[in-house]
């Protein structure tokens, strides 16, 4: 061994970077299906994210009906998943699954992935709010508005456009965050446990 | 500067949602609006001066050259601002090219190799240089504020310029920003913490392993 080399790995010992064997001693020995398994758990767990998917999942199940979920300022909304769906799980071979398509959400394959163990991660939705419609892609994690869609505007002079603009996404927050307050009030009842998830599950169970 | 139209007032609709805590209101709203965002105001960056290679702070809305806030930036009970973002990037393989011919026009002069020292040297020389004459990349994100409500849109999809942001006007402000994620809300309605362990049956996990909290 070169005297450069052999100074080289005496350091890296010294600095305990490597063992007696020469050998890194922090190797990560994990297997590559055991790295994607705690990188999904690590995505899970951060800021609570499983209430999010949680909450979205349930969403899915509720809207299939068409009902309305909420009211807000006098009006009912009305929910509907549409195009794509983004799944994740941490259980299973299988962590992400993402499904494109018209009707996707409610596809007899996404229950599958459903009743697997997966929950929905990211969506679009189309919210129907009386006779105005609002499209926004949210995410479990953050809940961030991403690529909305708000109703045409009424007013014709710039300022108040802007004005209305700004008035219509505070209102699609206030939708969302309504509609959150719907599941959490069914997630922290009793009821949750005993009828809300057997129920869901036999919904994911159900794919004819 | 010439800047895109303000997603704000027009153009793609994709923003992070922050509730601010209600405090004791402020008796003139503008005046400590105005104050807040001169308190975190936006600096240019002078690469002649100092080594920074990043700045960010608060510039107007509609001219993020501007960081006077004493008109339009309180419009119906609505606080609307932007965060300038500033950086400096000299590119690595800039540098490395300009080092190859330094090092190579180096023996004809001193009829020698250069030493590591000089070739350091010669490093941040060049460095220096092209850092001089780099102009800076300009990101500029918009924000919108509804006093009353309190609720506070940041109008950007990268969550490190969320991050940043909330955290900047927290500081200029003195508020606290919660954020709008299921998990916080929960937080918000007071929820027992016992009740909002991941649900075993959902997420694909045993009861044991929930209650081990390996989710």
């Amino acid at each position: 061994m070169a005297r450069r080399e052999q100074a080289r790995a005496e350091a890296a010992f010294l600095r305990g970077a490597t063992g007696v064997d020469g050998a890194a001693t922090d190797a990560d020995v994990r297997d590559e299906a055991e790295v994607e398994q705690g990188k999904a758990r690590e995505q899970l767990l951060r800021g609570r994210t499983w209430l999010g998917r949680e909450c979205l999942t349930w969403l899915l199940w509720r809207s299939e009906a068409g009902d309305p979920l909420a009211r807000v300022e006098g009006a009912e909304v009305v929910a509907l998943f549409t195009g794509k769906v983004l799944l994740r799980g941490v259980a299973g071979d299988v962590t992400e699954v993402a499904a494109r398509g018209a009707a996707a959400p409610y596809a007899a394959q996404v229950k599958r992935a459903l009743a697997s163990g997966l929950l929905v991660h990211q969506a679009r939705l189309r919210l129907t709010h009386g006779e105005r419609v609002f499209e926004v892609t949210l995410d479990a994690e953050h809940l961030d508005v991403r690529a909305a869609k708000l109703p045409e505007l009424l007013t014709e002079a710039e300022d108040d456009r802007a004005a209305e603009r700004l008035d219509l996404c505070e209102q699609l927050g206030r939708m969302v965050d309504l509609l959150v307050g719907a599941f959490l009030e069914v997630r922290a009842s009793k009821g949750w446990a005993r009828s809300t998830v057997p129920a869901l599950r036999a919904w994911m169970a159900d794919q004819g | 500067m010439v800047r895109a139209p303000m997603p704000v007032l027009r153009g793609s609709i994709t923003f992070a949602r922050f509730r601010s805590e209600p405090g004791k209101r402020p008796q003139d709203l503008r005046r400590w609006l105005v104050r807040g965002l001169d308190r975190g105001a936006f600096e240019p960056l002078d690469p002649a001066r100092g080594d920074d290679d990043r700045s960010a702070g608060f510039v107007a809305l509609e001219d993020p050259d501007s960081t006077d806030f004493s008109s339009g930036v309180l419009e119906a009970g609505r606080a609307l601002f932007a965060f300038r973002v500033d950086r400096i990037q000299v590119k690595g393989t800039a540098v490395r090219a300009e080092l190859e011919r330094w090092v190579a026009a180096f023996p004809a002069e001193h009829r020698r190799a250069p030493t590591r020292g000089e070739k350091a040297g010669a490093r941040d020389e060049i460095r220096h240089r092209l850092r001089s004459r780099t102009p800076p990349t300009t990101r500029v994100f918009d924000v919108s504020w509804a006093l009353d409500g309190g609720e506070l849109l940041v109008w950007a999809a990268s969550r490190k310029a969320v991050d940043e942001i909330a955290a900047a006007i927290e500081a200029a402000f003195e508020v606290k920003l919660a954020p709008c994620s299921v998990g916080a809300q929960a937080i918000r309605a007071e929820i027992a913490e016992d009740a909002l362990a991941p649900t075993a049956a959902l997420v694909g996990m045993t009861r044991e392993e929930v209650s081990r909290g390996e989710a």
